[in-house]
């Protein structure tokens, strides 16, 4: 029954999203605007029928309805409830309901907040977007089908993947699909704006916010992703360079490049062009990343079904690939840049540096990730990038944004001098000199370490004195520091929000410079009573224990006890879990968490026959707290820049009268 | 680009410094293109892997002794083996083969002090990173031990990332 109603409530979703687009392709080309109507109501139907389908399959999991194929592969019995939940993205086919699901929320959104503002461009809206969700309905109807039937009802089913029962895991894929289907939106305005030949800022005013709000989905998703594999994979690391990792950062770093571009375009009316190539260059790279992942053309450590969706994703990328190539080459005289660079040094140019290195990166990442398939078709034999290769590679790109990221504020629109710039970081590239000096001689000796820190600390002075800067200059008006420091955000809330994302940005920075420099690691075996040293800490084995667990559980415990020059600070207690009906174990580290470092341990083996030996393996993890620290403060940021504010008119960069003159 | 950035009273000073600067801006461009292919391939030199399945490392065993490879293939029931040799030292092994249902040779791989991965066990899918020795004992690199989840996760979505991962 469930089955049946879900199925044809997809069914017409997939009609639903066919017809928006035939009808406001031909209400377009007619000028009826009750076509355009009918479409418009035809695609923000599908939200509600694609919010029942997912209650079904819901309902199904919760009720563990195993009749129902996908019901028995991700859930079982004694799961609870919680997961049963969220198991509706635990496997392909809920997945990519799922992510039907916030498509249909996401476009009917736009349709409903930006009808009356942007009606000339909304049939071509709905052209674009109701095509992405054709295809996504396509795939979910007639390929992945999460109602498909058992021909066998079993009693129980699989259960979810103990590594996925973990709450990081729970929030990471709504995170990263509502980042991945933000970027639809304004995609589509893009192409609608190109379509209609309405070639003026408005659908960068128009997408501004929707586009800030997908960067951040897709941000925290990486952030949490990371997290995860930290707290639950157990190997003391949060990022490896592999491809399916490296898919989602793909169309995050071009999203980046897009925020910062279109300011240019805002501004001074410049790079139409390329922020047109940019936005199509991050929705082909979203889709592009679904494709690679679910289709196995690429090897990674993640699972995932190797199933025949692949062709057709790659055929939905050539095809949406070429018809935004089309219309930006029809387009092309409309999308000419009104201005030149003036000066090297100039914010347009400062820009203009940090597009190039973002890029650069982004190049470099897709040659690493695509380098089995490419070195293949050259070479015909299969080569593989690890992560080594990545970081020499991309430190030097990296360094260059960091140090961009502090300068790029002080310069000013058409040109800087030269003395004014060197005035204005000479003190505090003296400050970060002498805390490097300071770091120094407290026993930090390595140069990429040293040459690290300075460039943070030199942004984040940098970063920070523009905040002084701002707060003093409203002081002066007899504000106090508060009210003036609150005022000039809220005031500003897209450039000091931007800001703070940049703070948010040197915080991670400082905690992967000393992490990735200095993270030391040891495996041992103990007997009960015996201790290790570590850096500064001593960790003493007392016992292990062996106890049933909720549900099929059986957990092995060590307690251990941590010492910090001498003193002890905290009893740890890693174990592992073993899911005894399908005799997967699953080891939880325990660490030891502060703002300075992280004492991270595992219990790596125990054998009930010398039951008062373990070998551990562990890991001191220098400022791997200020990761996440500046994961919070990167959020912040971003919500401080995409809150709503009064409708503006930008205000675009006046030409000095000295350089008028000057030249 | 236009050719003129803003009206100026003498149109010939307006034109000729955008052209100055586009040639400035398209030689800068050069030069950091050059530099980042420079630190591609001064990063690659030397240090990619070549990806095998177990028949295609012992079709060509003789070429690959002693290069970094990357080898997939599934886990054989019944070969992990976990040793604790002692305080300092242990020893992980198991067989991988390219097929499970039709298992033609198996790789015999080693890892020396690492965990026993969560998802090491019988029919995972394995990628070890590592070389051959003389001995047809494939040796793991530190922390070149990684599984893809058992066939009974297989419709892991890829958000949602079952994984298994890297050892160290």
């Amino acid at each position: 029954m469930i089955a049946d109603i879900g199925y044809l409530t997809l069914l017409t979703a997939f009609f639903c999203a066919v017809y928006a687009v035939v009808a406001a392709a031909y209400g377009a080309r007619s000028g009826d605007d009750r076509w355009v109507r009918s479409a418009r109501n035809a695609l923000i139907a599908t939200f509600p029928l694609l919010l029942l389908a997912a209650g079904l399959v819901i309902t199904a999991l919760l009720t563990g309805d195993f009749s129902i194929a996908y019901v028995s592969q991700v859930s079982s019995r004694g799961m609870p409830t919680y997961l049963k939940v969220t198991a509706l993205w635990g496997g392909q086919a809920g997945s990519l309901l799922f992510w039907n699901v916030l498509l249909s929320a996401f476009t009917a959104a736009a349709m409903l907040s930006k009808w009356r503002q942007q009606k000339e461009l909304m049939p071509y809206v709905i052209i674009v977007s109701g095509m992405t969700q054709v295809f996504f309905l396509l795939v979910s109807t007639f390929l992945e089908d999460p109602f498909t039937r058992n021909l066998v009802i079993p009693a129980d089913g699989n259960g979810l993947n103990p590594l996925l029962r973990h709450p990081g895991m729970i929030i990471h894929p709504p995170m990263l699909y509502l980042g991945f289907v933000g970027f639809t939106i304004p995609f589509s305005f893009a192409m609608a704006a190109l379509m209609s030949n309405q070639m003026s800022d408005n659908w960068i005013h128009t997408t501004r916010r929707w586009t800030l709000v997908a960067w951040l989905f897709l941000g925290l998703g990486l952030i949490l992703g990371g997290r995860w594999a930290y707290d639950v994979l157990g190997w003391g690391g949060y990022w490896g360079w592999d491809p399916v990792e490296n898919a989602s950062f793909m169309p995050w770093l071009a999203g980046t490049a897009f925020l910062h571009s279109v300011m240019i375009q805002e501004k001074m009316r410049m790079f139409k062009m390329w922020n047109m190539f940019l936005v199509v260059l991050t929705y082909c790279l979203v889709i592009l990343g679904t494709f690679v992942v679910r289709s196995g053309v690429i090897s990674s450590v993640h699972a995932f079904a190797q199933s025949a969706i692949g062709p057709f994703f790659f055929g939905f990328i050539v095809i949406m690939f070429t018809f935004s190539a089309y219309w930006i080459t029809k387009r092309r005289d409309s999308l000419r840049s009104e201005n030149a660079l003036a000066s090297y040094l100039s914010r347009e140019a400062a820009f203009l540096y940090n597009n190039f290195l973002i890029i650069a990166i982004l190049g470099v990442v897709f040659l690493f990730t695509y380098y089995p398939i490419l070195s293949e078709l050259f070479t015909g034999e299969k080569g593989f990038v690890g992560p080594p290769v990545y970081e020499r590679a991309l430190a030097p790109l990296f360094a260059a944004l960091v140090l961009l990221m502090g300068v790029a504020p002080l310069t000013m629109w058409y040109r800087t001098s030269i003395q004014r710039l060197g005035r204005a970081v000479l003190w505090p590239a003296v400050g970060s000199t002498a805390f490097v000096v300071v770091l120094f001689i407290l026993g930090v000796r390595l140069w990429p370490a040293l040459l690290g820190f300075w460039l943070v600390s030199f942004s984040a002075v940098l970063t920070i004195l523009e905040f002084t800067k701002g707060t003093r200059a409203r002081m002066r008006k007899g504000e106090s520091p508060w009210t003036a420091f609150t005022t000039l955000m809220a005031r500003n809330r897209r450039r000091y929000g931007g800001y703070w994302i940049h703070m948010g940005v040197l915080i991670m920075a400082f905690g992967i410079v000393a992490d990735g420099i200095y993270q030391s690691e040891t495996q041992i075996r103990l007997q009960a009573g015996e201790s290790i040293t570590l850096g500064d800490f001593e960790m003493r084995f007392n016992s292990v224990s062996r106890f049933p667990g909720a549900d099929d559980l059986l957990i092995t415990k060590a307690d251990v006890d941590l010492f910090k020059n001498g003193k002890l600070v905290r009893t740890l207690t890693p174990q592992i879990e073993l899911y005894q009906r399908t005799g997967q174990p699953m080891t939880i580290p325990s660490a030891r968490s502060t703002i300075t470092e992280d004492f991270y341990v595992i219990l790596v083996n125990w054998e009930p026959t010398t039951a008062d030996a373990a070998t551990f393996r562990i890991f001191l993890n220098p400022l791997i707290n200020w990761i996440w620290t500046g994961g919070l403060v990167f959020v912040m940021g971003t919500l401080i820049a995409a809150w709503p504010e009064r409708e503006k008119v930008p205000v675009r960069a006046r030409r000095p009268a000295a350089a008028v003159a000057g030249d | 680009m236009a050719d003129v950035s803003w009206q100026n009273t003498d149109g010939s000073l307006a034109l000729e410094k955008p052209r100055r600067n586009r040639l400035m801006f398209a030689v800068g461009g050069i030069v950091l293109i050059s530099a980042v292919i420079f630190l591609v391939i001064n990063a690659m030199s030397g240090n990619t892997q070549l990806y095998k399945t177990v028949d295609e490392y012992y079709a060509e065993q003789g070429r690959l002794a002693g290069r970094d490879l990357r080898v997939s293939g599934w886990v054989v029931d019944g070969t992990v083996v976990y040793t604790q040799i002692d305080a300092h030292n242990s020893r992980l092994e198991f067989d991988i083969v390219d097929d499970l249902a039709n298992p033609g040779r198996s790789l015999h791989v080693v890892a020396l002090n690492e965990p026993k991965p969560d998802l090491l066990q019988g029919q995972a899918q394995a990628l070890v990173e590592g070389r051959g020795d003389a001995n047809g004992v494939f040796m793991a690199n530190p922390g070149g031990l990684m599984l893809k989840c058992p066939t009974r996760y297989e419709e892991m979505d890829p958000a949602g990332h079952p994984d298994s991962v890297p050892t160290s």
